[in-house]
């Protein structure tokens, strides 16, 4: 079952300020969390987290492509290695830091969605 | 850099006639056809594919000079590689083998060395560069866009980087500890 509209995107709470500050400190640093179950909001595309995986931190850099995907699908907890062979890599444009760029009717920090007082249906 | 990549495996025999399972590592798994003869990892046989098809996860094989089963069942877990040289240049713009990558140093654009590429991984959130850092410790994985990634020089084996903070520096003591395994470490 999927989770109700009227709830939001679920994030931690802890994870918004960090990112929040990371943001309005214009550096390039990489936030580390342990946050897994976090949804990637559209506000975070731009930072580069450091997801736990269990053992270590995976940095993961925001694209608009991850939003609405959890941060825990882009730091696998189990090894897989593989020949390299002939695939390629290809070394994309990305600038770190970049301002937020909020969907219309997104959550934001400072103002998070809010709940309907009265819902009239949990569905 | 490594001058021979390993472009497969062979598995298990198919059927009597000499056939084989092929397990590829290519990005497309018929194009291990196309890079000529495959040698084995000592280069001193080489195995002409003489016919192939696909089958459900892997490639049934007819090798030339492989006519019986016996001889198949002799080559099974045979890897098989070829020359870098063989792989046809990259004419895009940005793009790398994960073989050259493999090997390089890394250094800062100030001059920091870093430590050495030893894989390239993608998890869905784009290319990551598996560096092993020059003091003993975990390996870091270091996105691979242009804002982290200043130059790739495969020529002179180096990569200049300028990560983003707290990546390089992990101390050891802000790893969480198994008595606070359970709890939630951020703020």
């Amino acid at each position: 079952m999927t989770r109700s509209v009227w709830k939001g995107p679920f994030v931690d709470g802890h994870l918004l300020k960090k990112a929040d500050a990371a943001r309005s400190s214009g550096r390039s640093e990489m936030i580390k969390i342990w946050s897994r179950r976090s949804t990637i909001l559209p506000q975070f595309v731009g930072l580069t987290f450091g997801v736990y995986n269990g053992r270590k931190h995976i940095a993961v850099y925001v694209t608009e492509d991850m939003v609405g995907h959890k941060f825990g699908e882009f730091s696998p907890t189990r090894t897989f290695h593989s020949h390299s062979s002939d695939r390629k890599a290809k070394l994309v444009a990305g600038v770190p830091g970049a301002g937020p760029r909020t969907a219309p009717g997104a959550p934001t920090p400072e103002a998070p969605a809010a709940a309907p007082a009265a819902p009239a249906s949990k569905t | 850099m490594a001058e021979r990549i390993c472009v497969a495996r062979i598995g298990a025999p198919h059927g009597v006639r000499g056939e084989v399972r092929l397990h590829t590592f290519t990005e497309d798994p018929l194009a291990v056809a196309r890079y000529g003869p495959l040698e084995d990892k000592a280069g001193t046989q080489a195995y002409t594919i003489a016919s192939l098809r696909a089958a459900k996860d892997h490639l049934i094989v007819r090798l030339e000079g492989v006519g019986d089963r016996n001889a198949a069942e002799k080559l099974a877990n045979l890897e098989l590689y070829v020359s870098r040289e063989r792989l046809p240049a990259i004419e895009e713009s940005g793009s790398f083998y994960h073989a050259d990558l493999i090997g390089l140093k890394v250094e800062t654009s100030a001059g920091r060395a870093l430590g050495t590429v030893t894989a390239v991984r993608n998890h869905g959130a784009g290319d990551l560069l598996e560096i092993v850092p020059e003091v003993p410790g975990e390996s870091v994985m270091l996105p691979f866009i242009e804002a982290f990634v200043r130059e790739v020089d495969v020529a002179g084996g180096r990569i200049v980087a300028d990560p983003p903070e707290g990546m390089f520096d992990l101390d050891p003591s802000s790893r969480p500890s198994r008595a606070k395994r359970g709890a939630s470490r951020d703020p």
